[in-house]
C-alpha cells in the first residue's frame, strides 16, 4: 500500500525536459571543457519516474577522441570496493553533481550527491563510468556506466548512460533524477606524471573545438527513458563562440607539460 | 581510410592486346604505415608518413576520430598517386588503442590513374602523440 501511495506521486504524464550545453573556454580551434546539464520537471508535490536511460548526442566534428582525458582507466569493481580513491588520477574525466528526490508520504525528500566521471575499460567502445555518492539522507554509492558510440548527422556520437534503479527504504519508490550538471573536460581536474623521477601535476587536454560553428550553434541533443517505459527529448544548441587561434600541435602541447607541468598546456 | 601501400604478394598482368593500350594490373597486397601527427581541427586529424611494401612512398592522411574512426588518404608512390577512403571501428582503452576495418581505393593519378581496390586494415592509435600505425591487407587493380 505504501508502494502504491508512492508511486501515485511521481510524474506519470510525459515528463518535461530542460537540456543545458556549453563549452569552458568557448574558443573555436582551442581546447576544452563541455558542460553539461539536464532537469526534468513534475507537478508539485511529484518527482519524475526513476531515470533508466540517456542517450546525448554531442555535435559533429567536436574532438571528444582527441582529448588526453582518460589515459588511464577505472572499473567498476575498484569504484565499488574502494571508491574514486582507488582509480588512478588520470582516469578522472570529469565532475559533476546529481540532485535527486523521492516523495515518501506527503513529502519529498531531496538529495543531492557528487558526481566523478572516469574512463572505463572496455575492449570495444571509449567507456565511462559515472561514480554516483550519496552520504545523506541516503547513504548510497552508484556506479553506471556510459558508452562513446556512433551517431547519425548533425551528431559526431552519443553517450549513452545506463541509469541503475536505486532502492532506498524497503516499499519506498525508486530514487529520481531531478536534475544533473556535469563536465567533461580539464577545468578541476590534475593529471600527475612522472618525469626524471619527480611527480609533476598538469591538466590534459581537453576537448578540441573545431575551427568553425555552425550556423544555429553546437547542437546537442538527448533522450530519456523512464522506468515506467516513457521517454522524453530534449535538445539545446551551445553557442557559437568567438574565433580565436588554433589549437597547438600536439608537439608544443606534450613540450609545455614537461617545462611547466603545473600549467595548464592549451587546456581549459 | 589510411593507406595503402602495397607489397606485392601476386601479380596477374594482362598483357595489351594492342600497341599503346596500357597493361591491367591486379596485386594482392600487404603492407604497414607509420604516420604522424601534423595538426587536428575538431575530431579531424591529419597526419602524414611513409608506406613501405611494394608501392611504397609518403602519405597523407586525414581521419576523423570519434566513436569510429573514419577518413581519406593519399600515397604518393612512384609513377603516380593512389587514394582512398576507410573506416574503421577502435578498440581497448587507454593511450594505445588499436582499431580495425576496411578501405577502398577510389583513383589515382599518373599510372595509377583508374585504380581500384579495396582492403582490410588493423592497427594502433597513441592518444598521447596521435601517431597512427597501420597494418593493411587487400587487391589493388589499376
Amino acid at each position: 500500500m505504501l508502494l502504491c501511495a508512492c508511486l501515485a506521486q511521481q510524474a506519470r504524464a510525459t515528463t518535461a525536459a530542460k537540456l543545458e550545453a556549453a563549452f569552458l573556454p568557448d574558443q573555436l580551434g582551442s581546447r576544452t571543457t563541455l558542460e553539461f546539464g539536464f532537469s526534468f520537471s513534475a507537478p508539485p508535490g511529484q518527482v519524475p519516474p526513476p531515470l533508466t536511460q540517456i542517450e546525448l548526442r554531442y555535435p559533429n566534428n567536436l574532438g571528444i577522441a582527441l582529448s588526453r582525458l582518460g589515459i588511464a582507466e577505472c572499473t567498476a569493481k575498484i569504484l565499488e570496493t574502494s571508491g574514486p580513491r582507488g582509480c588512478p588520477a588520470d582516469s578522472v574525466m570529469g565532475y559533476g553533481v546529481v540532485y535527486t528526490g523521492i516523495v515518501l508520504g506527503s513529502s519529498t525528500v531531496t538529495e543531492l550527491a557528487p558526481i566523478t566521471i572516469f574512463r572505463a575499460m572496455n575492449s570495444e567502445h571509449l567507456a565511462l563510468l559515472f561514480y554516483a555518492e550519496g552520504t545523506h539522507p541516503v547513504v548510497t554509492d552508484i556506479v553506471f556506466p556510459g558508452l562513446l558510440l556512433s551517431a547519425a548527422e548533425p551528431f559526431g556520437g552519443k553517450v549513452s548512460i545506463g541509469v541503475p534503479l536505486v532502492s532506498t527504504l524497503p516499499g519506498a519508490p525508486y530514487v529520481s533524477v531531478i536534475h544533473l550538471h556535469a563536465t567533461i573536460g580539464p577545468r578541476e581536474v590534475t593529471y600527475y606524471e612522472k618525469v626524471g623521477g619527480i611527480t609533476l601535476a598538469y591538466k590534459p587536454a581537453g576537448i578540441l573545438l573545431p575551427p568553425t560553428c555552425p550556423p544555429k550553434g553546437f547542437p546537442f541533443s538527448a533522450v530519456f527513458t523512464f522506468s515506467d517505459g516513457s521517454r522524453t527529448r530534449a535538445q539545446t544548441d551551445a553557442s557559437c563562440p568567438a574565433q580565436t587561434r588554433s589549437a597547438l600541435p600536439a608537439k608544443q602541447q606534450h613540450g609545455r607539460r614537461h617545462r611547466h607541468a603545473k600549467r595548464a598546456d592549451n587546456a581549459a | 581510410m589510411q593507406m595503402l601501400g602495397m607489397a606485392l604478394v601476386g601479380c596477374s598482368c594482362a598483357l595489351p592486346a594492342i600497341t599503346g593500350v596500357a597493361a591491367a594490373h591486379n596485386l594482392e597486397a600487404a603492407d604497414k604505415a607509420s604516420l604522424h601527427y601534423i595538426s587536428a581541427s575538431g575530431s579531424t586529424l591529419y597526419e602524414t608518413g611513409h608506406a613501405a611494401g611494394t608501392l611504397p612512398g609518403s602519405m597523407r592522411v586525414h581521419m576523423r576520430v570519434s566513436a569510429t574512426f573514419s577518413g581519406s588518404f593519399t600515397i604518393y608512390a612512384q609513377g603516380g598517386t593512389i587514394t582512398g577512403h576507410g573506416t574503421a571501428t577502435p578498440h581497448g582503452s587507454g593511450v594505445r588503442e588499436s582499431f580495425e576495418g576496411t578501405l577502398v581505393v577510389t583513383g589515382g593519378s599518373g599510372r595509377y590513374k583508374h585504380a581500384r581496390g579495396h582492403g582490410g586494415m588493423y592497427g594502433s592509435f597513441n592518444r598521447n602523440t596521435y601517431a597512427l600505425t597501420i597494418n593493411t591487407t587487400g587487391t589493388l587493380h589499376y
